[in-house]
């Protein structure tokens, strides 16, 4: 090898090292594609696609063809969130899920929900307090809820060698009160196969 | 005389990792040949800067149909050209009638995969009858 070249890989591969390397610490856009996806877990992106998937199925099936009923005409219907099961084997906050499906119900312009009636006592303790108040005076009718929002998460794991997966099953259903007919339901089975957490998926 | 065994092992390894990782999986298909529902196809706009995404993963067509309450639905029929299991993401963003975007908790970026030139169908339905445009962009899957 001649003497000019010799200093050549090495100086090509210090080029190419920083480029190809990522940062230590960077902000990540949350929906984007770039995310950690581990196995072992129910990753941020599982919540957002279960909730985008459970939205436009509510829209397709039960507001879209008009079948979303309202107890005060001209008023969205009232929504109160019912127990929401966690039966996996990790900590999970179940607003991870509920609230996106919330936010994106209520955007739809034809879903309110309750922040004062709901499983496990208010979510807002001092309006609650405010509508027992008004509720005992003349004055005043408190609304009561059309609809409650109930579900579970489960999971579900199997191996094959090194290679690991796992499924996560989110079920929801919505039952009209005070009828109790569940006149919405849906199944959302996100599976993950890998042997170790990566970033993008 | 080096080379030859060095070059023996890289075939070796080759078709080793031909045989177990890329096996093809093809997919068949059956339907009717006069379909009773007919689709209203949009002309669409596409902005390629993966080629090689744009050729393995081909959008065949789009179709979209608004129901009563206004909320815009969107079907892409994509098509996995190669003979191979094809990963990808894809994402979709809507936009109001003065094309603001619209923006979303639940806006995330969907993994998808097609067996070898299988067809498939991305359906999408607008959060909120305001959406009345829509983006759809597509990815390879990004793994570090």
């Amino acid at each position: 090898m001649k003497p000019r070249f010799r200093f050549l890989f090495p100086a090509a591969l210090a080029a190419l090292l920083p480029a190809c390397s990522s940062p230590k610490t960077a902000y990540v856009e949350p929906g984007s594609s770039r995310l950690i996806t581990s196995v072992d877990q129910v990753n941020i992106q599982d919540f957002a696609q279960a909730a985008d998937t459970m939205v436009a199925s509510l829209i397709d099936n039960l507001i879209n063809p008009g079948q979303l009923r309202s107890g005060v005409p001209g008023e969205p219907a009232l929504l109160a969130i019912s127990r929401i099961q966690n039966q996996t084997g990790q900590q999970l906050d179940t607003d991870l899920l509920v609230k996106k499906i919330r936010v994106a119900l209520l955007r739809t312009g034809k879903v309110w929900t309750s922040t004062t009636i709901a499983f496990g006592g208010p979510e807002d303790p001092l309006a609650a307090e405010e509508q027992q108040l008004l509720g005992k005076s003349a004055a005043g009718v408190n609304r009561r809820p059309d609809y409650t929002l109930s579900g579970k998460i489960i999971e579900n794991t199997t191996r094959a060698g090194n290679i690991r997966q796992a499924a996560y099953v989110f079920q929801l259903s919505l039952t009209k009160t005070p009828e109790g007919i569940a006149v919405w339901e849906d199944e959302k089975t996100i599976v993950k196969q890998g042997s170790r957490p990566a970033v993008g998926f | 005389m080096k080379r030859i065994p060095m070059l023996a092992c890289c075939l070796l390894g080759a078709a080793w990792g031909l045989g177990s990782g890329c096996s093809s999986t093809t997919v068949n298909t059956v339907e009717p040949a006069v379909p009773t529902a007919r689709r209203e196809m949009l002309a669409d706009q596409r902005v390629q800067t993966d080629a090689s995404l744009a050729r393995a993963v081909r959008v065949r067509g789009v179709n979209t149909a608004t129901d009563a309450q206004g909320f815009l639905r969107v079907q892409i029929e994509i098509e996995n050209t190669t003979r191979s299991r094809k990963q990808f993401t894809y994402r979709v963003q809507w936009f109001d009638d003065q094309g603001m975007l619209i923006s979303l908790p639940t806006a995330t970026a969907v993994p998808r995969a097609l067996e070898g030139r299988e067809v498939a169908y991305i359906t999408a339905t607008a959060p909120t009858p305001k959406a009345k445009d829509f983006r759809i962009q597509f990815l390879e899957p990004v793994t570090q």
